[in-house]
């Protein structure tokens, strides 16, 4: 990071406010202009509501869980174990309601609580244990897969899923809108309230932005952090049960993929408005373009290893961008 | 401010009397506004050891960070060997001979103490493989020259400061240094580890080494040094030879008599109520034994050089740091916080010593920074803490108003105030949330004069108002400005307490330079 600050150093003021503004907008704009270009491109697939709505249901999940690790993320802790998580509740919310009898509700219930409870842990571990993040979050998220396998040996749980567990993922709601959009949206809407006009939102703001201070400040960090984990595993609890409503089936490691989606979202987001800054709303924005790059390359029938590079790199960027724009905004 | 340049010299242990090594003329350097350096000059002979002595912000690191080509002059001159020299990199300091040991001592924890004493040295190799075994050869003379008991092949880890100093040493004489510049060596070393440092230092200079010695501790400088520099805000101020050597000189001038005091209206603390009590508090190595009481009230100093201990003593009291020993009450009732929150929750605040790192979040608002420690203040309510838009920008204009703070308005990022505005915000968040007991530590450092009698005003309206205020600062002309009563810490323990005209900088500057470790009541 230094070798960038000398380096921008040399910079004139004009090219310095350029690259400011390219640091906070480059990600909307690149957003609006992988739209024109594939509506250019595709005149007929592409820009239709039908498409945009299908691109909106499909990245509904990843927005739920990359909005709870945004929080994660915000208070200064990785979490990685939320797609080895989310995996597991699949499972288990499909377990508990085709094995178990469970009414459908109790046993999302459940599921949410367990998110939470692998939040908790999480949060003890890091703040209490004092192991790294990274670490206690890839060593949990590891037990959370032997655990996935252990109640499911391996065996997918398909048949006897009833339709109204179906329905949540794939009904629709008021106009048509389907329900995963509606999901998120109320979930995404109520983080944005809880980080941006709370409380414990300033402090979760303030416990990332500077931890020392922030305690010093009389703010328990230990618990914003705590909490940050908590409601990042609910959100994976959520996204692993919608997942499972979706597919129709409990599948172990289905959600795993989601742990590259939801980082790559973050640190596009924080790229986003703020100048590296975490933020719900830039989460979104980075969202939006993984799934607009994904569907796309779909439409354009690019082969499958292109997604991985296409997601690979946009993660490399995201987090580019967002030192970028952390850098500039120190000067 | 005499200026008085020795030609002649003649050291206990007949120092060659050789043109010098080092010569520093017209150093001045400034920092972002703030003159650290206002023209300092320093020469260093071969093989002498050189004192340099002067109060907390006086310079001294500033120009070893100099010479050290850590950091770059405004002006002036550094010759080496009578050849004018740049320093641009610390790399460049080594190759010209001069090798700086500091308090922390920078070693790779997990390589072995060969290994730690090569550190950033061309190694010799055979066949393309560092050739240990004969560079261990090599270095095995010096390593006994200078002491150092453990086994080459030892790891560093767990080895006591005293062998790291050793092997620090060590290092310098492998890399043929001519200077040796020690930062307070003394500083967590034993009395008989020290005994032993003496003795290399005076074999180091009778083999024809310059050591620049750093220290506070005056009996240190009077036996082993050749000469002394004392600096005093930012200039030398004089130079002293073996013969014009004594501790009252040395501290005479350290303290300097510029300073007419006019000291204001101190307050007894007889008859006030105990706000915060404190009992034989104890966290070793830093803290041994400390009590006092503090009054509503009053501002009560924590004197002392910087490593007395203030700072942790301080943190104890926040529940930052957990105690090994003593006790403490506040307003009569049992006080042991294990965390800042149960402090604050108890009604104490404190604005720390670092603001940028400890203070502030730098990339928030005033408004934020403020409301922190205020939030209760400007939700809507405790079961629905939606903040209050308005109470918070109210809040933060409020503080901008009563500390009459610099800023466009309640939504400037902090990071973007000047040093003494952001003093400002850390200080005005806890004059807004109004704690029983307020402790600032180094209330005005880095902070325009200005700024500084505005904060002064600010702290003595506080315990005016009631509050028991406790201040520590390492700048002996503070104190006097603001504080009621004085404690004045040595090494861990209160020393001395000041209180009514007793409390003058030169009574703070000569307590901290005390040996004594009886406490002693000075009342004026």
């Amino acid at each position: 990071m230094s070798d960038v600050t000398t380096g921008s150093r040399r910079l004139g003021p004009g090219a310095k406010k350029a690259l400011g503004i390219f640091a906070r907008y480059g990600t909307i704009i690149g957003l609006l202009a992988m739209i024109a270009a594939f509506s250019f491109l595709s005149p007929r697939a592409f820009p239709t509501v039908n498409n945009f709505t299908n691109v909106l249901n499909q990245a509904s999940l990843a927005m739920i869980i990359a909005g709870g690790l945004t929080l994660a993320v915000t208070v200064g802790e990785l979490d990685l174990s939320i797609g080895f998580a989310a995996s597991l509740h699949g499972i288990l919310v499909t377990g508990l309601i085709v094995h178990d009898g469970v009414p459908i509700p109790l046993a999302i219930l459940i599921v949410v609580a367990l998110g939470a409870a692998i939040g908790i842990v999480n949060g003890f571990i890091v703040t209490k244990m004092k192991v790294n993040s990274v670490i206690a979050t890839l060593g949990v998220g590891t037990i959370i897969t032997g655990a996935a396998f252990a109640y499911s040996a391996g065996v997918p749980i398909v048949a006897g899923v009833p339709e109204a567990f179906l329905q949540l993922s794939l009904g629709r709601w008021l106009f048509g809108i389907p329900n995963n959009i509606v999901i998120m949206v109320f979930i995404l809407g109520a983080l944005w309230l809880l980080v941006e006009r709370t409380s414990i939102g300033q402090q979760i703001q303030a416990v990332g932005g500077n931890a020392a201070a922030a305690r010093l400040a009389g703010i328990n960090v230990d618990r914003i952090k705590t909490l940050g984990f908590v409601i990042s595993g609910m959100c994976a609890a959520l996204t692993g049960i919608l997942l499972a409503s979706r597919l129709g089936s409990g599948t172990t490691s289905a959600a795993d993929s989601y742990l590259l989606t939801a980082f790559a979202a973050v640190f596009l987001g924080s790229a986003t408005l703020r100048d590296g800054e975490f933020h719900i709303l830039g989460t979104l924005v980075g969202a939006l373009i993984i799934a607009f790059g994904f569907n796309g390359l779909n439409i354009f029938g690019a082969p499958t290893w292109s997604q991985y590079v296409f997601q690979g790199a946009i993660l490399i960027i995201a987090v580019g961008l967002s030192s970028l724009g952390r850098v500039l905004a120190e000067r | 401010m005499q200026e008085s340049r020795a030609s002649a010299m003649n050291g206990p242990m007949g120092a060659p009397p050789a043109s010098p090594f080092v010569v520093a003329r017209g150093i001045t350097k400034s920092f972002g506004g703030a003159e650290a350096l206002k023209g300092v000059a320093l020469d260093i002979r071969p093989g002498e050891v050189h004192g340099l002595v002067g109060a907390n912000g006086a310079g001294k690191s500033t120009l070893i960070r100099i010479l050290a080509g850590l950091v770059q002059p405004d002006a002036g001159v550094i010759e080496i060997d009578g050849r004018p020299a740049a320093i641009e990199t610390p790399q460049r300091a080594t190759e010209l001979g001069m090798n700086f040991i500091h308090q922390e001592l920078a070693f790779v924890p997990g390589m072995t103490v060969l290994q730690n004493i090569m550190l950033g040295i061309p190694k010799r190799s055979r066949f393309g493989l560092v050739d240990w075994r004969s560079i261990a050869r090599d270095v095995a003379p010096i390593a006994r020259r200078v002491g150092i008991t453990a086994p080459m092949n030892a790891t560093v880890r767990g080895l006591s400061t005293a062998e790291n100093w050793l092997i620090s040493i060590c290092r310098a004489l492998v890399r043929k240094a001519r200077l040796i510049v020690m930062d307070e060596p003394t500083a967590s070393l034993s009395a008989s580890e020290s005994e032993k440092l003496f003795a290399i230092v005076r074999d180091l200079s009778a083999s024809g080494v310059a050591v620049l010695y750093v220290s506070h501790r005056l009996n240190e400088i009077l036996d082993l040094c050749h000469r002394v520099t004392v600096f005093r805000d930012g200039r030398s101020v004089q130079e002293f030879d073996r013969d014009g050597l004594t501790r009252q000189a040395l501290v005479e001038a350290i303290i300097g008599g510029r300073h007419a005091e006019e000291p204001p209206v101190r307050h007894a603390a007889a008859g006030r109520k105990v706000a915060l009590s404190v009992l034989g508090l104890t966290r070793l190595p830093r803290v041994k034994g400390v009590s006092f009481d503090l009054h509503e009230g009053e501002v009560l100093g924590l004197g002392g050089l910087v490593g007395a201990g203030r700072t942790e003593v301080v943190r104890i009291i926040y529940g930052a740091d957990l105690p090994d020993g003593g006790r403490m009450t506040l307003d009569g009732e049992p006080f042991a916080p294990r965390r800042p929150h149960e402090a604050v929750r108890r009604g104490l605040g404190l604005v720390p010593e670092e603001r940028r790192t400890e203070g502030l979040v730098l990339t928030k608002s005033l408004a934020f920074n403020v409301g922190l420690a205020n939030l209760e203040r400007i939700v809507m309510s405790p079961a629905l803490p939606f903040i209050r838009g308005k109470a918070r920008a109210n809040l933060a204009l409020e503080t901008i108003r009563a500390l009459s703070i610099k800023a466009e308005g309640p939504e400037t990022p902090v990071g973007k105030l000047s040093g003494g505005n952001q003093q400002k915000v850390v200080i005005g968040r806890w004059i807004a949330a109004s704690p029983r007991v307020l402790i600032l530590d180094e209330p005005t450092r880095g902070v325009d004069i200005g700024a500084r009698a505005e904060i002064h005003r600010l702290i003595r309206g506080l315990a005016a108002r009631g509050m028991a205020v406790l201040v520590v600062s390492s700048e002996p002309e503070e104190l006097p400005d603001v504080c009621d009563r004085v404690f004045v810490m040595v090494e861990g323990r209160i020393v001395r307490e000041l209180s009514g005209a007793a409390v003058t900088r030169a009574a703070i500057v000569a307590a901290s330079y005390s040996e004594t470790h009886q406490r002693e009541l000075v009342q004026g």
